[in-house]
Parts: structure tokens; sequence; C-alpha cells
């Protein structure tokens, strides 16, 4: 039988792309679980005392809203922490259950403006499917824990304690399986987190429920309504100050960039030369399975590698061809005087020496400021940037020839792994390149004199 | 010394026993020790606030409070860190100043809180009728401080009074934390007992290490723009540390002529990038064509705008060679103060350091230039600033 086209919504479905066919499955499908779950726990167990219920879900909207990421490192789980002092309140409460009132609150929370802006449909969706079902198992828990205590005591504090520290490991347990099941189906693997840095997560978040729990507890001890109110003045200046943190944090990082264009732009065949590079470090750093920290690190001292040039003569930097003796002294100095402009930033230093050393080679030649000691290798990280640094400058045009192809770059890589390059960091961004499926610079330029005769005379592309 | 006094003669009379309110003044004191440090406004906040606030809140039961108890623990506590501090080499002057805003601003505080708890602690239910007395005594504490930083010169003569009452209103987060927190354990303390002090203290470390983060961020991004303000000096194409000198001139004026702590910051960022635009004289054609000053402001201003957070500044950059007032006509109301501090500071910086007069000289041409180049109100400032530091003197810079 022949295959006909479907008509309507499903023929649309059909036209749309992989990526795009797999959010609307995932989107559904988390949803139906989502559903379900909040179904059981409206069936299973009874409903939260509304009155402390509507505060606490409006705060925990409000605090959704204006989430902070405060890097890769540290999430801000401030909504958690609510969520778990209001689970706590309605576990140990008689008539009352959390599985119910925490199921019912996490459906509220999941719309950021953004999406609405934007009209994504589906990360809402699917945020909506985990989050409910996140905070129905943490609910469970804590029902099944601290229902039957009765009366909250201080002799209890060590169990809530106990509880709401495992109720939060689930809500993350639970939330991190199933985003990363969603982002493996829709994008493939190359999004994602190593699962080596949960930790840094679970910590906090498990931190986070663990301050919410006991506080839940506190207010059923003390019993007056005043105490909630104080928690939740505390808690928004610090959110507050969290959220001017971040942006602040993103203006250094963006003035960093700021200054990094401009230098780039005196040359325009060096444009977005940095940003690459940080890129391509970043790769590397990647698949050397770097921590957070670490990749941080590697990409401020990327951007920063170049800043020497900004007090290099500009004519020096285009200057066609080879440098004679005393031009190319002048050029080496860039890599000093990165270290004399940030002298005294002292967040930077560490990155600073990176940089520095990013003309430094393998076998202990090359040049360079303090990151650079003749006879010894360079930092890891410097090899990172140096790689970093020659490949993008290999396959991208300059005044004089053309960009070279992708395998050119790395067979020359290659070639003086050993010598100029760390052998372990050029092995690792090939495999990282091999993975990304992505190619740079042009396909077919596969040696220098055939760059060059393509940038003098141009006609010969044409002709292939 | 006053401190000492009021709080013994308070103690003496209280009714709480002598020996724990000899542990919470203990306590405060050691709470003393740990505190944020607000980088731009100058203010720091310890955690002794959280404690002092708290103290009232311990000392009550039912509706009466031990309102001598609570000013003799603080004033006790207060001549410790009194001694504390001046063991460390704080200036005396300042000093005392300080704790005497804090002293009198706490017994508003602790008055007002007792004499609303005997009022109202009988008329609601439910826990709430704890936060009027709170909420209305600690506004009143906010005013009282505000008040007396706005209204009493005892202080360095450098900051206008102006500024510092706008430097605490711009951290009054900080402070409403801690007296929260303070609030959040007095509330707890009655029915657990010293357990409530880690529940309290949870929150509060939480907003407190925001706090830091954001502090340490603040300051790394200063350190950042600071250095990066130093390229043109490094390449040769500017007068060494000439916006350094320039921002901290500025910094000075704007402080006294009493502008708040967002615009000093903006008096700083823009009088570190002020010359950033000299970046681009070492491009051979642009030396070729030639430049004005204008151009440079512009150059610079282009720059800045590609940054977050300083693009705020890019545009008092750009004018900051416009003058204050074209002859037969008004002084132009789009030209920021901002611009009117910097073009000032530089242009003294630039007489003393590259021109080699001495301050006197250059405070003179500053002078001959006010009113139509230089905004009076600022030139004033500097005159003012100059003759506290002393560097007024009759003899040419070169010449000593």
């Amino acid at each position: 039988m022949e295959w006909k086209p479907r008509r309507g919504w499903l023929g649309r479905f059909d036209r749309l792309g992989f990526a795009a066919q797999q959010k609307i499955l995932i989107g559904a499908v988390y949803l139906l679980i989502g559903v379900s779950a909040l179904i059981a726990a409206i069936v299973f167990s009874d409903a939260p005392n509304w009155l402390i219920w509507a505060p606490f879900t409006a705060l925990f909207v409000i605090l959704e809203l204006f989430a902070v990421e405060v890097n890769d490192r540290m999430m801000q789980s401030s909504s958690l922490m609510v969520m778990m002092t209001a689970g706590v309140i309605f576990a140990i409460q008689p008539d009352s259950d959390a599985m119910f009132g925490m199921a019912l609150m996490a459906v509220m929370g999941p719309f950021a403006l953004d999406d609405f802006r934007e009209r994504r449909i589906f990360q809402p969706l699917a945020n909506v499917g985990q989050m409910v079902l996140a905070a129905a198992s943490a609910g469970l828990l804590l029902d099944l824990l601290l229902g039957d205590i009765g009366v909250a005591s201080q002799d209890t504090l060590l169990l809530v304690a106990l509880a709401s520290a495992l109720a939060a490991l689930s809500w993350t347990t639970v939330q991190t399986v199933m985003v990363r099941y969603a982002v493996k189906r829709v994008y493939g693997d190359e999004n994602l987190e190593p699962w080596s840095q949960m930790h840094v997560l679970l910590t906090s978040e498990v931190g986070m429920g663990l301050v919410g729990g006991l506080i839940g507890a506190a207010y059923l001890i003390v019993s007056r309504s005043a105490l909630l109110v104080l928690v939740i003045g505390v808690y928004a200046i610090g959110h507050m100050s969290l959220y001017a943190f971040s942006q602040l944090r993103e203006a250094h990082l963006g003035s960093i960039k700021g200054f990094v264009k401009t230098l780039e732009a005196k040359d325009m065949y060096t444009r977005g030369h940095t940003e690459r590079v940080a890129f391509f470090a970043q790769m590397i750093g990647d698949e050397l399975a770097f921590t957070g920290t670490q990749l941080e690190t590697v990409k401020w001292a990327s951007l920063i590698h170049d800043l020497g040039k900004l007090a290099v003569p500009t004519e020096l930097i285009r200057k066609r061809g080879r440098l004679d003796e005393e031009e190319y002294e002048e050029m080496k100095k860039h890599a000093h005087l990165v270290e004399e402009i940030l002298a005294e930033v002292d967040f930077l230093q560490p990155m600073v020496y990176i940089a520095s050393g990013h003309h430094s080679n393998y076998d202990g030649s090359g040049y360079g400021g303090q990151g650079h000691s003749e006879g010894r290798p360079p930092s890891l990280e410097a090899s990172i940037v140096a790689v970093a640094d020659s490949f993008d400058a290999m396959t991208s045009a300059r005044s004089y020839r053309m960009a070279l192809s992708q395998q050119y770059a790395l067979g020359e890589l290659r070639r003086h792994a050993g010598r100029q390059f760390h052998p372990d960091v050029v092995d690792a961004f090939e495999k990282a390149l091999n993975k990304s499926g992505r190619s740079w610079g042009a396909p077919h330029v596969n040696d220098e004199e055939m760059a060059r005769r393509l940038a003098e005379e141009p006609e010969l592309t044409l002709r292939g | 010394m006053i401190a000492l006094g009021v709080g013994l003669t308070a103690a003496v009379r209280a009714s709480s026993e002598p020996m724990g309110l000899m542990v919470a003044a203990a306590l405060l004191v050691v709470a003393s020790l740990f505190g944020v440090s607000a980088s731009n406004s100058g203010n720091r906040f310890t955690t002794g606030l959280a404690v002092a606030a708290a103290i009232p809140f311990v000392l009550g039961e039912g509706n009466s409070v031990d309102l001598a108890g609570a000013i003799g623990i603080y004033g006790i506590g207060l001549a410790a860190v009194w001694v504390l501090r001046l063991s460390r080499g704080e200036e005396h002057e300042e000093l005392l100043s300080s704790l005497t805003r804090r002293l009198a601003g706490y017994i508003v505080y602790a008055t007002v809180y007792s004499g609303m708890r005997v009022g109202v602690y009988a008329g609601l239910d439910g826990g709430w009728e704890d936060l009027l007395p709170f909420g209305v005594a600690l506004s009143a504490w906010i005013v009282t401080e505000v008040l007396l930083r706005a209204l009493i010169i005892l202080g360095p003569r450098e900051l206008s009074r102006t500024y510092l009452a706008r430097a605490l209103i711009h951290d009054l987060n900080v402070f409403v934390g801690l007296a929260l927190t303070g609030a959040l354990y007095g509330e707890m303390y009655p029915a657990i007992g010293w357990r409530a002090l880690p529940i309290a203290a949870l929150p509060y470390w939480f907003a407190h290490s925001a706090f830091r983060r954001f502090q340490k961020t603040r300051v790394t991004y200063k350190q950042t723009i600071r250095a990066l303000a130093r390229i043109p000096e490094v390449s040769g194409l500017g007068i060494d540390g000439h916006a350094d000198r320039t921002t901290a001139l500025a910094s000075s004026i704007a402080k006294e002529i009493g502008l708040g702590p967002v615009e000093v910051e903006d008096v700083e960022y823009a009088g570190l990038m002020h010359d950033i635009g000299r970046v681009s004289l070492n491009e051979p054609q642009i030396l070729r064509m030639g430049y004005t000053d204008d151009d440079i402001a512009r150059w610079s201003a282009e720059i800045i705008g590609e940054s977050p957070y300083l693009d705020r500044v890019a545009d008092h950059v750009r004018d900051q060679y416009q003058p204050y007032r074209r002859p037969g006509e008004q002084s132009d109301p789009d030209i920021s103060i901002v611009s009117r501090i910097v073009k000032v500071a530089a242009a003294y910086d630039w007489q003393v350091h590259d021109q080699g007069l001495s301050p006197l000289q250059a405070m003179e041409n500053l002078h001959a230039g006010a009113a139509y180049e230089y905004d009076p109100q600022v030139v004033a400032s500097v005159r003012r600033l100059l003759q506290t530091r002393g560097v007024l003197t009759a003899v040419p810079a070169t010449a000593r």
C-alpha cells in the first residue's frame, strides 16, 4: 500500500523536524505523568489547610518566576525551601497531607515569563510533569515519615530534619532523571552535564530542603504566624542580594567580552577569535572531565588571553607576512602585558598565569610571562588555551591566506604534539571535535600554499 | 564612656538577673565580630545588630519588657565594642559618632517596642501581635539613625551628611535583614530555647552568604574595571595614574556634595573609563588625521557602551568635555552632574600631573573657568576638599 501524507494536525506533526516531534511527545507524556500524580495525590491524600497553602503557593510562584541561576555549580533552590516548609506543616498537622498540598503547589510553579513571551510550550508542559511528580514523591515521603508524630515538639526536630532531607533528595533525583531523559531524547547527548557534577547540586538542594523543613517544624512548635512573615522577610532579602549578585557576575563577564570586542575590532580577521577560543577550550575541558570551577577558569583565561594585544601597536598586529626580529620582540610583549594590566584583580590571578603562558610550548620552549618557565611544560590549562588558539588561527581567514580546513589544522596539531602542544590535549580536542559533528575552517583547503594562492587570486576558488 | 554609663545605670535598674544580662552582653560583643561590609557605601553591619534586635523579645514576658535590661545589655556591649575597635586602631572621632548614633537608635527601638507591646498585647490573636510593635520599633530605629546621620556633623568632614544618610538608606536591606533575624530568634526563644539559634541562623546564613557574594563580586568588578582603565597608560598613550587619581578626586567630590551611593558609583566608573578611548591612539591612521578631546570622549563612550552595567555611564563619558554653560545661555540640563564632576576632576589632575602646576595654580584656573567651562558647585567642592587636606599652598609643584 502506498504511503499517503496524513492530513490536519497529524500531517503538521509529520512535517515537523525530529527534535520538534520529540519535544511534543515528551511534553505530552510528562504532562500525563504529572496529571496522574496530581490525581493520585488528590484521591489518596487529604487536602491541605488552604489558608496556609495559598500564601506559600504565591511565594513559591514568585520565587520560580524570579529564579536565579547563580552558575552551573550552585543552583538557587529557594523555591524548594518554601515548598518544604509548607510540606512539613501539612504532613504534621492532623487532617492534612503533604502530598496533595505539594503536588498542587508544583502545578503553579513552572511558568516563567519568558516562556509566554517566546511562546514556548514544550518546556513548561514538561516542567509541570516533572515538578508535580517530584513534589508528590517528596510529599509522600514526608507523609510517611511525619504523618504519625501527632504534635510537633522539640524532640521531633531531628526526625523532621531527616525527613526533609530525604524528601529534598527525592525531589532532586526525580527532577534530574526526568530532565536528563528529556534533554537526551530531544537534543542528543552533547548538552548534558556529566553526572559527576551532581553532588554539588544535591548538596545545595538537600541543604535548602532541610532548612525549609526545620522552619516548618519551628512554626508548628511556636505556633505563631509572625514567624513565617519574619522568615519570608529574611529570605526575600537574601534572594534579592543573590539576584543582584548574579546580574553583576554576568556584567563582569560581559565587560571583559566588551573589551575583547574592542581589541578585535582593530582587525577584521581576528573578529570573534577570543569567543571561539573560549568555546574550543571549554570543549577540551569537557572532554578531559574538568569540574565546573576548572571549566570556568579555562573560559576566563581564554577570554583574556589576548588582552595584552590592546597595548601592542596596531600596525604590528595587522602586518602581513613575517615580523622582523625587533617587531617580534615587541609582539611577544603581549603575553607579559596581560599580567601587568590585570595585576590588581585578585580573582583573575590564576587565569592571568594561564593566559600569559599560552605561547609556552610543551617541550619548555616558547615565550610568555610568569605562566611560562623555560625548560618546563606549561600548565594543562595553558596547553588547552594554546591548542584552542592555534586551531582557531589556522581555521579562520587571515589577510594573506584563506582559512585552512579542519583536517589540515588537526594534522598540524598532531604533527607538533609532544613538542609544541600537549599530546593529551590534542587527543581530547580531536575526540571532542568528532563528537560535536561540526566542522570548522574551509572544507577543501588542505595546504598552506593553496590557502595563500586562494587569498591572492580569489577567482581560483570559483574555478574550483 | 557614655555607652558604658548608660549601660551600667540601666543594668542596675534592670529587673532581670544580672548574670543573664552579662551573658547576653558577651554574646553581643562576639556577634559584633562577624559582619558584612558594603563596599560602595562604607557601611558595615554585624550580626550584633541581630542579637540587639532580639534582646527585647527575649527579655519580654506577657505584656511587659525589661527595658532597662535591654538598654543595659546594649550599652555594656557597645562599650566593649568601642574598646575593641579602638585597640584595632580605628579613628577615634568617626568611631565615637557611629557608636553614639547606634546607642541613640537602639534606645528608641527598645523603648518603642516595649511601649507598643504593653499597648497591643491583648488586642490581637494568632501571633500577629508581635509583628506590630516590632515593625513600628524597627521603623523608628531606622528613622532615628538616618536623621542623626543627616543632622549631626560628627564624622569625617569630607563626607556630606546627605551622603551618609543616603548611604544608610541604600543598604537598608542588610539592616532590615539582620533585625528580622533577631526578631525571628526572639519569637522562637520562649518555645524552644537555645534550639532557636540554629534555626533562626539558617535563613540568615543564606541571606548573609548572598550578600557576601554580591559584595565580593562588586569588589572584583571594580578591580577589573580599574585594571582595564590602565590599558592606555600601560601602552604609553595616557598620563600615568591619571584615571585612578581622577576617579579618587571625582568620588570625593561626589560624596562631598551629597550625591547618593549609586551616583557616586557612576562617578567612579565614569572617572575610570573617561580616557579609555585613548587605546585607539595606537592606530596610525588616526594619528595622521588628528583628533580632538571630543573624539576621545566619543570613542570611550563607544567602548563602554559595549559592556553591560558600564553602559549606563556611557552618556556621562560622552559629555565629559561639554562646557557647563555657553555664553548667553542657561546651563545645559542634559549634561549630567556626573559628567561635570569628571570634567573638573580630570582637568585638575591634568594640570597638576601633566602640566606641572601647583594645586593652588590649578585651583585658580578652575575658578577662572567656573560658571562657564566648569560647574561652580563642583569647583567649590574641590576647593573645600583641598583645603581640608591642606594641599593649597603657594609653592608650584615643580619647585618642591
